[in-house]
């Protein structure tokens, strides 16, 4: 089962890439292909290729930060195929022996912050539309990230005035607002927090150089200034 | 009137499909009698998010008020967001038991 060997062609498939991709990168050295006795046709180890795409929140960091491709089995283009995956998670997470309450609440709040992506983005997304979705529930862990224009400047169409990212983390995370103006709305991330301090859920968020780290014992909730700086939003939860 | 709000999906996600369940509820709305309340049916919902409920409860809040009554639920997601609605809205929910901390 471990060495069963895929074609090129079936690789992609599997992947949800180009074939192109796959000779990219073959070359690159991103993901090696295999030649049978010294021939020209590439074909991939099913193992490894689970292995290559384990690394979810490598996947997304690299896309949010500077665009680099990843399998296309994340990538959710639009709100019905999020909400599409999503379901099909929460059904596998519902049938899972300890989540038969909690799993509710964690297809919540994955589900706000994809939404708001979706909600904040949309007409407006800088270069590419949508969002990275993926999952493990083996490893229990959940990410998600988008390349849209950020919390900080979707919130200063409301609050002009907002200094930083981690002051517009800081609103967004804590205060009813929204970036959508002239609508009253936004509480997701607020009940994302409320969620994530109570429940054995842990979350790493982050927009521009602001991250929140909410782990292990340390649920106070507090916005830091990173080294990092991505355009939207990057978002990993465990539990 | 009661509703059960499983026929409108049992995942209620995004702001957009509450948005069209709401749509969607109007023409069965119009005929709620003005003496009679509309209880809410959580059961058969897996998953409810502020997002979608903000869409289709709170609207029914605003128009309807104590005549809106939500029926109990032991969802985690449906009392989280019930207790953020309400703090959003500054308004309470009637809901028959309490809405506890998450």
């Amino acid at each position: 089962m471990d060495d069963k060997l895929l074609t090129i062609g079936q690789t992609a498939e599997k992947l949800g890439i180009s074939i192109d991709t796959l000779r990219r990168w073959d070359e690159s050295g991103k993901l090696v292909a295999i030649r049978k006795d010294g021939g020209t046709h590439r074909y991939y180890r099913e193992k490894d290729l689970e292995v290559f795409s384990s690394d979810l929140f490598k996947f997304a960091s690299e896309w949010a930060n500077n665009g680099t491709e990843f399998p296309g089995t994340f990538y959710c283009q639009n709100s019905a195929r999020f909400q599409g995956k999503l379901v099909k998670m929460e059904q596998e997470l519902m049938r899972k022996p300890g989540f038969e309450k909690l799993y509710s609440l964690i297809v919540l709040i994955s589900g706000e912050i994809g939404d708001n992506s979706f909600a904040h983005n949309l007409g407006n997304w800088p270069d590419t539309s949508g969002i990275f979705f993926g999952y493990d529930l083996q490893k229990q862990v959940i990410v998600l990230a988008d390349r849209g224009l950020g919390i900080l400047e979707t919130l200063r169409r409301v609050r002009p005035n907002l200094p930083s990212h981690v002051a517009a983390v800081e609103v967004a995370f804590t205060e009813f607002i929204s970036g959508r103006a002239p609508e009253k709305r936004g509480n997701g991330l607020k009940l994302v927090r409320e969620v994530v301090s109570t429940q054995p859920i842990d979350l790493f968020f982050t927009t521009g150089d602001a991250e929140v780290r909410m782990q292990d014992s340390k649920k106070d909730f507090h916005v830091t200034r990173g080294e990092g700086g991505i355009r939207g939003c990057l978002a990993k939860i465990e539990f | 009137m009661k509703i059960k709000l499983e026929k409108f999906g049992t995942t209620l996600i995004t702001r957009e499909l509450g948005s069209e369940a709401f749509k969607a509820f109007q023409p069965t709305f119009r005929e709620l009698p003005n003496n009679e309340d509309l209880e809410i049916d959580f059961s058969g919902v897996l998953t409810l998010s502020p997002s979608w409920a903000d869409e289709f409860l709170t609207p029914l809040l605003v128009q309807l008020g104590e005549r809106l009554q939500l029926l109990p639920s032991d969802n985690l997601s449906v009392l989280a967001t019930l207790k953020i609605l309400q703090e959003a809205n500054k308004r309470e929910f009637k809901y028959s038991g309490s809405i506890p901390a998450i």
